[in-house]
Order: C-alpha cells, then structure tokens, then sequence
C-alpha cells in the first residue's frame, strides 16, 4: 500500500554512467539480464532491437543512448528493466540495477530550476539516501517516442 | 552442522511462506529460486573439493621446492670440493712446470759439458795426430841414420881391408928393404972383393938396381895404399859428420814427441775432468726426472679425483633437472586447476547475479501484493542479501585466483628459468669433464715422456761412464808415451854423445892417416934416394977407376939410408898398427850405433802403435761425444716437449676453473631461484588455505539458505 504522504514508497535503483536512478517499483513489470536481444531495422538510434520474455515481446531501449551517453558493452549485470505504463511495455537497458529500497517521500526534493528545462522533463524529482543522491525518473516522458509524438501531434 | 541457526529458521519462515503465497510468477520465481540454491550448493561443493586439492598440490609444490633446495646445496658442496681440487692440480702443474725447467736448464748444462769435452776431445785428436807426424819423422830420420850407420860399417870394414893392405904391404916393403940391406952388405962384401972382381961387382951392381926397381914398385903402391886409405877415410869423416847432423836432429824430433807427449797428457786430464763433470751432471738429471715422475703421477691422481667429482656434480644437476621439471608439471596441473576453478567462479558469479534478479523480481511482486506480499518481501530482501554475499565472495575469490594464477605463472617461469640454467650448468659440468679428461690425458702423455726420459737418462749415464773410462785409458796411455819419450829423448841424448866420440875418433884417424902419407912421402923419397943411389953405383961401376972410396962412401950412405929406411918403417909399421886399432874400434862404435838405431826403430814402433791406439781410442770417444750430444739433444726435445704439454695442463686447468666458478654462480642462481620458488610455494599454500576458509564460509551460508 502506497501513500506518497509520510510514508516510503519501494524503488528500483539502478545506475547509468556511475550515476543512480530509480523508479517506483509499481512501474516495473520485471527485471531480466540483458541475454538475446533481436534487432530490429530502421529503428531510432536508442532501440536496440526486441526481447522475447515470458511469452511477450518486449522492446528494448538503450537508457545510456537515450540520454545521449556512449554505448558500452552488455556485460553480466546489465539488467532490463520492463516497465509497464499506459498499456505500454517497454524494457529499459541500464548498466546495473541491484537494489530495491523503500525511500521515504520527504527525502525526495523536486529537481532544480537549472536543468528542468532541458532534462528535467524526465526528473520527477531528486531523492537522498544517506549520502548518496539518487535521480528519481519520470518514466512516462521517458516513454514519449519520438513517432509517438508526430502521431499525437495531428 | 544439524544445528538449525537463526538463518536456518528464517530461511524455513520464508520458505513457508512462499508456500503460501498462491502467485503464480511469485511461485515460479520459488521454483526457480530453489533450484538456484541447489546449483549453488553443488558448485560451493565443487569449489570446496577443488580447494582442497589446490591445498594438497601447494604442499607437494611445497615438499618438492624443498627437496630441491637440498639438492642443491649437495650439488653446490660438491662443486666446492671440484674447485679445491682443481686449485691443487693447478699448484701440482706448476710445481711440475718448474721441474721441467730446472730439467731444461741441467740438459743444457749437460749438453755445455759435453761440447766441453767434444772439444777436449778434438784437441786430443790434433794432438795426437802431430804426434803421430813426428813420430813419423822420427821413424824415417832413424831409418836413415841406420842406412847411414849400415854404409859407416862397409866403409869402416873396407877401411880395415885397406888397412890389412897397408899392413902386408909396408911388411912386403920391410922384407924388400930388408932383401936391400942384404945386398947392400953383400955389395959391401962384394966391395971389398972388388979389387977381386969387378966383374962380380958389375953382377951385383945390376942385381942392385932390379932390387932396389922393385923396392920402388912396391912403394908406390904402398903410396898408392895409403892414398886409397885416405879417401877413404875422408868419406868415413864426412859419412860421421852426416850421422852425427842426423842424430841431431832425430833428437830434437824426439824432444818436439815428448813435448806434444806433455801437451797431450796435459788434455788427457782436462778430458778426464770433464767427463767427470758430465756423470755429475747425468746422474743431477736422472734424480730430477725420478721427482718430476712423481709429480707427474701426483697430478694423474689429482686430476682424476677431480673427475670422479664432477661426474657427482653431473648426476646431482640431474637430479636436479628432474625434480625441476616435476616441479614444472605440478605448477601447470595448479594452473589447471585454477583454471577450472575460475570457470566455477564465473558460474557461481552468474548465479549470484540470476539470484539478486530473481529477489529483485520478488520484491516487485511482494510490493504489489501489497500487505499480504510483505513477508514474502522480507524472505526476498534476505534472499537478495545472500546474493549479494556471494557476489561478494566469488569476487573475492576471482581476485585470489588471479593472484594465484599470476603466482603459478612466476612459479613456471622461474622453473623454467631453473631447468635451463640446470642444463647449462650440466653442459658446464660435461665440458669440465672433458677438460679433466684432456688433462688426464695430458698427465699420462707426460708420465709417458718421463719414462723415456728416465730411460734416456740411464742410457746416458752408462755411456758417460764409459766415457769416462776411455778417456782416463787415453790419460794413462798418454802418460805412458810420454815417459817413453823422456827415455827416447835421454837414449837419443847417449847416441849424440857416442857420435861426438865418433867425430872425434874419424877426426884422429884423419890426422894420423895424414902423418902416415907424410910418412909414406919421406919412404917414397928415401926410395928415390935409394935408386938414385943405385944408379950412381952403377955408374961407378962403369967409372971403377975412380975410386973404390967412394964405392965404399956410396955404400956407407946406401946403409945409412937403408937403416933410416928400416926405422921409417918399423914406425911405419907401428902407425899402421895404430890405425888398425883405431879401425877396429870405430867399427865397433859403428855396431853400437847400429844397435841403439835398430832398438830406437823398435822402440819408435812402439810409440807409433800407442799413439795409433790413442788416435782410434780419441776417434771413439768422438764419436761417443756425438752420439751424446745427439741424445741430449734428443732430451731437450723431449723436455721442450713436456714443458709445451705442462703449459696446456696449465691453461686447460684455468679454463676448468673459470668453467667451475660459473658452474658455481649457476647454481647460487639455482639456490636463489629454488628459495624464490619455496617462498611463492608458502604463499601459495596460504591462498589455498584462504581459499578453502571461504569457501567453507561460502558453504556454511549456502546450506543456511536452503
């Protein structure tokens, strides 16, 4: 049971970059280890290809290129993270996700004025952990796709 | 291990749970999970397993490096002794080298007095050969004195002869003066008959002449006698003369013999000397051959100590190499096996990863039960904790591996490194073998040349010796000749003085043969005188008339005259006599001389024989001389040889020991290696141990999660 007021919500964190992100577990459908991905052709840059799990295709984003890192190599605790929003499923691949923790909802601030403009579309917020500082993703603008957009757009 | 710990409990709460827990994928993810642990379970025996072994290979490693570590200490002890020995063969080689010197400089002492004594010896040759000349001289000068002394005896028997003549003939005259005495008295008689007849004076006065005719014949040859008798005895003065010249000089012959007689006496004894000399010497270099002998045989001993030494360094290099290469193969199989627990590592890190996925996935589904998923998410978060321990481990564990691999690699590396420097050190210790061999080698060939030498030197000092005695024969048969030319000299001296005697005998036969010509010159002219007087009386005859007086003073005269006649020749007669004695005598003297001729010929004879013998005795000991100059010549050789040889011995004993103290840092080398190899051996030892405590912890928490 969530309550966003005084209560902690669970979050998935995993890091891009030596940077940690999270997102609330509810999103997250499942977690798989990056194995066969089938590309797909004529595909933006930041989809990799699709994934066959637990009788769905699946398809897969790099987060890395998505936020316009360099692509690295899939090694053995790069994970796939399924999220599941507006009926829509898409696998996030990310360099390593290892915890799941429970973040209290006043640790979480609303990310500064500076960089809202730019990426701050996909922060829904920065939250802190003890020392560690940990970017809070809003996943639904991070699903916005770009043929998504010229079909929203009439 | 029955003992159910708090994890236990826990882990059979979650378990419980998740047996309740009716979701499907959560129920999935169970099953999953389940198997997982068994997987884990398995593998961390595996591991276990392998870490035990790795334990049990570290402590053979371990037992091997030690061993090795003992070997070559052995090895480097031998290899010490090697280099002792070796350092005595090179002091032995010296020793031997200055031997051989002192021998090269005996023979060529040896050799100076050997040419000493050729010399002598030559010397003695010329000497000898003079000697032989004047002898020569001398034997030809006495034969000719006694030829001369042979025509001395006709002369003096014809002089004799002549004398006889002489002799029968003034006795002829005597006995014809005598006759004219008779007819003188009977014409004195007749005389004072004449007044008788005259013509019995006229008789007589013609049996007067015809005598007193015939007393002049018989004086002209007695004049002609004595003239003959002169020649002849001038002849017999200057035959004298000649012999006594030819004496002379047969004595300063003789004299210039016993003079070359000193001189070869003289270097009959140098000779001696020097022979002397040469058997000290010979026997000087047999005692130094005996001694380099033994050295030599020494050093034979030595070097084969030294080779029975190293074939023991050989054998421990081998054994070496071999507990090396063991050592090599027990590395590798560790490297193996680390390499097969790195590939369990990797799958247990892989399942440590599923795992932490699979509890991140249950946590999501915990969470979105919501209330009745929350038990369920505790078991999840401490499956999750597990997982991440066991990632924790087997990166720890994939750090040890690595360490652990790169120390295999070293170990194998530096035992490689060790097994080719114990090649090169057995190649080292085969080339030090071989160079013991040559020395060996060299050794015998060197006794070998003693042996001869040893021989050579015997040989030597039985020809010195004999040597020796020919030249002190040669001394004493000098000293013999030279006393048989003192006594030569002192007879020769007797012959001169008895040929002076001889001049002087002839020189008064010659004036007592000239007293005799004057003698017979006054017969002949009182026989003149007495024809004259005869004619006179027959002219008185024919003149009868004048007077009977001076018939009778005519006769008178006549007698007187006859008389003095008588008395000429009765000294005549005496002179002769005289003279006859003389002959005699001279002819005697003349035999005497012939005598000492004829012993002085023999005795000359004598000489030249001797000194022949001394002329081939002299050749010998030339020829000896040069057949010993020869072997000396033959030893320095040898010697030169020997000295060639020892130098090799010399040179091929550094190259030894150079060869053995780089066999020496070899193995220090080795040593270092070996403890190198030991150390990584413990700490490897120690990481197995390590190892195998974490794995047993892994063990431990894995049993607690199922």
């Amino acid at each position: 049971m969530n309550k966003s007021a005084d209560t902690s919500q669970p979050f998935i964190l995993f890091e891009l970059d030596h940077t940690t992100y999270g997102i609330p577990s509810d999103m997250v459908q499942q977690m798989e280890m990056v194995e066969q991905i089938t590309p797909v052709p004529n595909s933006p840059s930041f989809v990799v290809g699709v994934v066959f799990s637990r009788g769905q295709v699946i398809p897969a984003i790099d987060l890395r290129v998505r936020f316009g890192f360099g692509k690295i190599a899939y090694t053995l605790r790069s994970r796939l993270i399924v999220i599941n929003t507006n009926e829509r499923t898409v696998g996030l691949i990310v360099d390593t996700a290892r915890e799941f923790v429970s973040i209290p909802a006043q640790t979480i601030q609303p990310s500064p004025e500076g960089i809202s403009s730019l990426s701050g579309k996909y922060l829904a917020g920065i939250a802190t952990l003890g020392e560690r500082v940990i970017l809070i993703l809003n996943v639904s603008e991070l699903l916005v796709l770009p043929e998504l957009v010229s079909e929203r757009s009439p | 291990m029955g003992k159910k710990s708090k994890n236990q409990k826990k882990a059979d709460n979650g378990y419980l749970e998740a047996a309740n827990f009716q979701n499907f994928s959560a129920s999935e993810e169970r099953e999953k999970l389940k198997l997982e642990m068994v997987e884990i379970r398995e593998n961390a025996d595996r591991v276990n397993t392998v870490a035990i072994a790795i334990a049990k290979i570290a402590k053979q490693v371990s037992e091997g490096a030690e061993s090795q570590l003992q070997l070559l200490d052995r090895t480097s002890n031998g290899i010490n002794q090697m280099n002792k020995s070796l350092g005595e063969t090179s002091l032995q080689a010296e020793s031997v080298a200055s031997s051989t010197e002192e021998l090269v400089s005996s023979v060529n002492e040896m050799a100076a007095s050997i040419e000493q004594v050729s010399a002598s010896s030559a010397a003695l040759a010329t000497a000898v050969r003079q000697t032989v000349t004047s002898i020569q001289e001398s034997t030809s000068n006495t034969t000719r004195v006694a030829a001369n002394a042979q025509e001395m005896a006709t002369s003096a028997t014809q002089v004799i002869a002549s004398m006889t003549q002489m002799t029968t003939s003034i006795r002829n005259v005597s006995d014809d003066t005598e006759n004219l005495t008779v007819s003188v008295n009977q014409t004195a008689s007749s005389m004072e008959e004449m007044t008788s007849s005259i013509g019995g004076v006229a008789n007589n006065a013609d049996d007067l002449t015809a005598a007193s005719e015939e007393t002049s014949a018989s004086i002209n040859e007695m004049a002609a006698s004595i003239e003959e008798v002169s020649a002849t005895i001038e002849n017999l003065a200057s035959t004298v003369e000649e012999v006594s010249t030819s004496i002379e000089e047969i004595a300063q012959s003789v004299q210039g013999v016993a003079n070359n007689a000193e001189q070869i006496t003289e270097v009959a004894t140098d000779s001696a000397t020097s022979a002397e000399q040469l058997d000290h010497s010979i026997q000087s270099i047999n005692g130094l051959t005996q001694k380099a002998n033994e050295i030599t045989r020494a050093v034979g001993v030595d070097a084969d100590k030294g080779g029975k030494t190293i074939e023991k360094a050989i054998q421990g290099l081998a054994r070496v190499r071999e507990s090396m290469v063991k050592s090599a193969d027990v590395m590798r199989d560790m490297g193996k096996r680390t390499n097969e627990i790195s590939t369990i590592v990797d799958t247990i890190n892989l399942i440590s990863e599923r795992t932490n996925l699979l509890s991140l996935n249950a946590s999501i589904e915990a969470a979105r039960a919501g209330e009745a998923g929350r038990g369920f998410a505790v078991v999840a978060e401490e499956i999750r904790n597990l997982a991440d321990r066991a990632a924790q481990a087997t990166f720890d564990i994939a750090a040890i591996i690595k360490a652990l691999q790169s120390v295999v690699q070293d170990a194998v590396s530096t035992s490689n490194d060790g097994l080719r420097i114990a090649e090169e050190s057995g190649t080292l210790a085969e080339d030090g073998l071989s160079g013991l061999k040559q020395i060996l080698g060299g050794v015998e060939q060197t006794t070998q040349l003693m042996n001869q030498i040893a021989i050579a030197s015997q040989e030597q000092l039985t020809a010195g010796q004999r040597v020796v005695t020919a030249i002190n024969t040669t001394a004493t048969q000098a000293k013999e000749v030279a006393i048989a030319t003192h006594e030569q000299a002192k007879t020769t001296q007797g012959i001169v003085q008895s040929t002076r005697h001889m001049r002087q005998i002839a020189q008064q036969v010659t004036q007592a043969m000239g007293e005799q010509a004057r003698a017979a010159r006054d017969v002949i002219k009182a026989a003149q005188n007495t024809n004259n007087l005869a004619g006179q009386i027959r002219k008185a005859t024919f003149e009868q008339n004048k007077g009977a007086q001076q018939i009778m003073q005519a006769v008178e005269s006549m007698r007187r005259g006859v008389i003095s006649t008588n008395r000429a020749l009765a000294e005549q007669s005496t002179a002769g006599e005289q003279i006859s004695k003389e002959s005699e005598r001279l002819s005697q003297l003349i035999t005497n001389v012939t005598r000492s001729m004829t012993e002085q010929s023999s005795s000359a004879n004598q000489i030249s024989q001797a000194v022949e013998s001394i002329q081939t005795q002299s050749e010998q000991v030339a020829k000896a001389m040069e057949e010993q100059s020869r072997a000396v010549q033959e030893m320095n050789l040898a010697t030169r040889s020997i000295a060639k040889q020892i130098a090799l011995i010399r040179t091929s004993n550094l190259d030894h020991s150079e060869v053995s103290s780089n066999l020496l840092a070899r193995i220090d080398e080795l040593q270092t290696i070996a403890k190198n190899n030991s150390s990584g051996v413990h700490k490897t030892h120690e990481t197995a141990q390590g190892l195998l405590s974490h794995t047993q912890a892994l063990m431990e928490v894995l049993k607690v999660g199922i």
